[in-house]
């Protein structure tokens, strides 16, 4: 049997804890009588407790810094004219629909393989890449060993290392504001360049020798780049940041044996 | 000591303190996120709607009426922004559940893990309108006359759409056979 709307009105409100004392009188002595109105209300207390225990995801880490690092220069800003003042570099970087990363794997899978200049590389690396680009996009997915948050004004966000034995996997998130170039180096010389994966964007450039990865990026971009590290030993990756050959930034991402 | 409220903090915002807005950012950082994500189902969708959203709040800060709670502002342009993104994305009506399961990439998988998948499922199957509602009511925990507030409707249009979103919830959930 149908259930008279009030009644349905007066459940959601009394589990709102939002109902008058009458109305309560009123839904209680409804239910007393009503199997079909018992049946509701615990359904509906039911979803809600479901909806009440959703957790919270936590925003990417560097996303604070990339707001921040948007916001223009506080004397550019005439307080007369807030409107008409046009969005500054970063605001216009970021709202551009076209930089979105797509999270899917076909995304994925048609991504760009940059210009890469390396000895190092050999046939299967690619293989490997084609077989990890799905993990790229989600930092979920595999487990990150270390990780580092950049927060300048030339560049920021965040690099975090992945364990996939026997690859490593360097995932670059980052926002420059210029040309940036990043020198990677590691003194395992038996660890090898597996490959370099971005994802929909072009003009990444990468260059690697054995012990030193070269790349140089523009604007904001999310790529990875793969060491095939057997028999997972431990290593220190050294991360040097240059903008028009002047260092900016650097850092250590140290990966423990595994 | 206490820290500052959202009103002082855009106050100081006005006159150029950018580390005012720092503190409203980390304030409100996370609910901005977590409001798109949940109107929007994709968490790169939902990073670039909050960052849209703290720059027009930057960007407009001198359009702040103080008389009005700040964060109706930013939940009101957090929840246009992610509106904008459905209609850009055509996603605007409802999808059914067997085309949300087929575009499920890694990131969406990745959260079922952490997230019941069934309810934000579920919820993506109703009107834009509908999810609003529940997102500010059990997701941010706003009361009605915060939620009416916010989307500038009246109270008693809230809790029909929090009770007929419920009812279409609840619906989803027993064919899907997850409630």
């Amino acid at each position: 049997m149908a259930i008279d709307e009030k009644y349905i009105a007066l459940i959601n409100a009394d589990l709102d804890g939002d109902i008058q004392p009458d109305d309560k009188a009123q839904l209680e002595a409804f239910l007393a009588e009503s199997e079909a109105g018992q049946a509701l209300q615990d359904e509906l207390r039911s979803l809600c407790s479901a909806l009440d225990a959703e957790g919270m995801l936590d925003p990417p880490r560097h996303l604070r810094h990339v707001v921040m690092n948007s916001l223009p220069e506080p004397t550019a800003k005439p307080q007369s004219s807030p409107v008409t003042e046009s969005p500054g570099f970063w605001y216009s970087l970021f709202a551009v629909p076209a930089l979105r990363y797509t999270a899917t794997f076909a995304a994925g899978v048609i991504m760009a393989v940059a210009i890469v200049d390396s000895g190092q590389v050999q046939q299967r690396a690619f293989n490997d890449v084609t077989g990890l680009v799905g993990t790229m996009s989600d930092a979920g997915d595999i487990a990150p060993v270390a990780s580092t948050i950049i927060h300048k004004a030339a560049v920021a966000g965040t690099i975090t290392l992945r364990r996939a034995d026997p690859i490593l996997i360097i995932d670059f998130d980052l926002s420059t504001n210029g040309p940036i170039d990043i020198v990677a180096t590691y003194d395992d010389k038996s660890v090898w360049f597996n490959g370099f994966a971005q994802l929909e964007s072009t003009g990444t450039s990468i260059s690697a020798d054995g012990g030193q990865i070269r790349i140089q990026v523009d604007g904001k971009r999310r790529y990875a780049v793969y060491l095939h590290n057997e028999g997972s030993r431990k290593l220190s990756i050294n991360l040097q940041f240059f903008s028009n050959g002047e260092p900016v930034h650097q850092a250590v991402l140290e990966y423990e044996q595994g | 000591m206490n820290e500052p409220d959202d009103t002082t903090l855009m106050e100081q915002c006005i006159k150029g303190n950018q580390q005012a807005f720092e503190t409203l950012l980390v304030r409100y950082e996370r609910p901005v996120y977590n409001a798109a994500y949940r109107m929007l189902h994709s968490r790169d969708d939902a990073r670039d709607v909050t960052q849209t959203v703290f720059l027009k709040v930057y960007e407009n800060r001198d359009h702040y009426d103080p008389k009005y709670r700040f964060f109706s502002w930013i939940y009101r342009i957090a929840l246009n922004e992610s509106v904008d993104v459905l209609k850009r994305s055509s996603r605007l009506e409802p999808l059914d559940t067997d085309t949300i399961s087929q575009t499920q990439g890694p990131e969406q998988q990745a959260s079922s893990e952490q997230l019941s998948e069934g309810v934000q499922t579920a919820l993506m199957t109703i009107k834009s309108d509908y999810r609003s509602v529940v997102v500010l009511k059990h997701f941010l925990g706003c009361s009605y006359s915060e939620i009416s507030e916010i989307l500038e409707i009246p109270e008693k249009t809230v809790k029909s759409r929090l009770y007929t979103a419920r009812q279409l919830l609840k619906e989803q959930l027993d064919q899907n056979g997850t409630h």
